[in-house]
């Protein structure tokens, strides 16, 4: 039996940050644990099948890695896995009670609002992007198929907003889990 | 900052801020103030990790605490003036509900 999995897309796929640790749970109950998390793991990652484990997976959204953010982690018993673009992932073995690194309900809505505010910025850019994109298309005295693929690329921008958009939508009515 | 700005935000304040905030009457770590808080309410308040670092880094960020100094990439605070004017705002707010709730069954 084959025991290296690859995942394509994940997180885009689980977009609201409590789907993406039970995703993270479930597999690691069922003995699959990933290699490593980096940059590119919100498009592709490897995960090796090993001994089933029950874990809890947090993800979390900073920004900028303040030096006592790992170490608070860490005291608390912790393993940082690694970052994906702002989002931080990590796991910590348990037996009865599933611990939780946001304990109470205001700080879970921050968590979850740190991750609306992130993709609120890529939304921002795309609209923008398809704006300076459709303005030529539109006004300006290009050649006619010049203009057609300024036009192309504003709906593939346009489209990739509505995406982000509704992401954003998601995450908002899950705020408190 | 505006006290009035700072009153608004954090009164009537969550039971983790208040509970962070009572403990850092005295100069404490994250870690340390997650224990004291269990300790306080007898196990029944046990902060997470992420609750806890961006609870301090949000009432650092207002001034009802301040960063004290750094021991082994610990970062240590305590409460600061305006801190402990609020805590004892809401203190005196609870004490009015407490009063209020008397004689209740």
């Amino acid at each position: 039996m084959k025991n290296e999995k690859l995942f394509f897309f994940t997180a885009f796929k689980y977009v609201v940050p409590a789907d993406y640790e039970h995703w993270f749970e479930e597999l690691a109950a069922a003995g699959w644990h990933p290699v490593k998390i980096g940059q590119w793991s919100s498009v592709v990652m490897r995960f090796v099948k090993t001994e089933p484990k029950k874990y809890r997976y947090v993800v979390d959204m900073q920004p900028t890695l303040k030096m006592d953010y790992k170490q608070t982690y860490e005291e608390f018993g912790w393993e940082y896995l690694g970052q994906m673009a702002s989002a931080q992932v990590w796991r910590q073995p348990y037996s009865v009670e599933r611990p939780e690194s946001f304990s109470d309900a205001p700080s879970r809505e921050a968590r979850n609002k740190r991750f609306m505010l992130a993709v609120s910025v890529s939304l921002t850019l795309f609209l923008l992007a398809t704006i300076a994109l459709a303005v030529p298309a539109i006004f300006s005295d290009l050649s006619s198929s010049d203009r057609l693929q300024l036009a192309i690329a504003a709906g593939l921008f346009f489209l990739i907003a509505v995406l982000l958009s509704a992401v954003m939508n998601k995450v908002k009515r899950n705020i408190g889990r | 900052m505006n006290i009035e700005k700072i009153r608004k935000r954090f009164i009537p304040m969550s039971e983790t801020m208040l509970y962070i905030l009572l403990s850092l009457r005295e100069e404490q770590h994250g870690y340390r103030v997650m224990l004291h808080v269990k300790e306080l309410t007898n196990g029944r308040i046990i902060l997470g990790a992420g609750t806890t670092y961006q609870s301090l880094k949000k009432l650092e960020t207002e001034g009802l605490i301040r960063a004290t100094r750094e021991i082994d990439r610990k970062k240590l605070y305590v409460i600061t003036k305006i801190g402990e004017q609020i805590l004892t705002e809401e203190a005196n707010r609870i004490k009015e509900i407490y009063k209020n709730l008397e004689g209740l069954r």
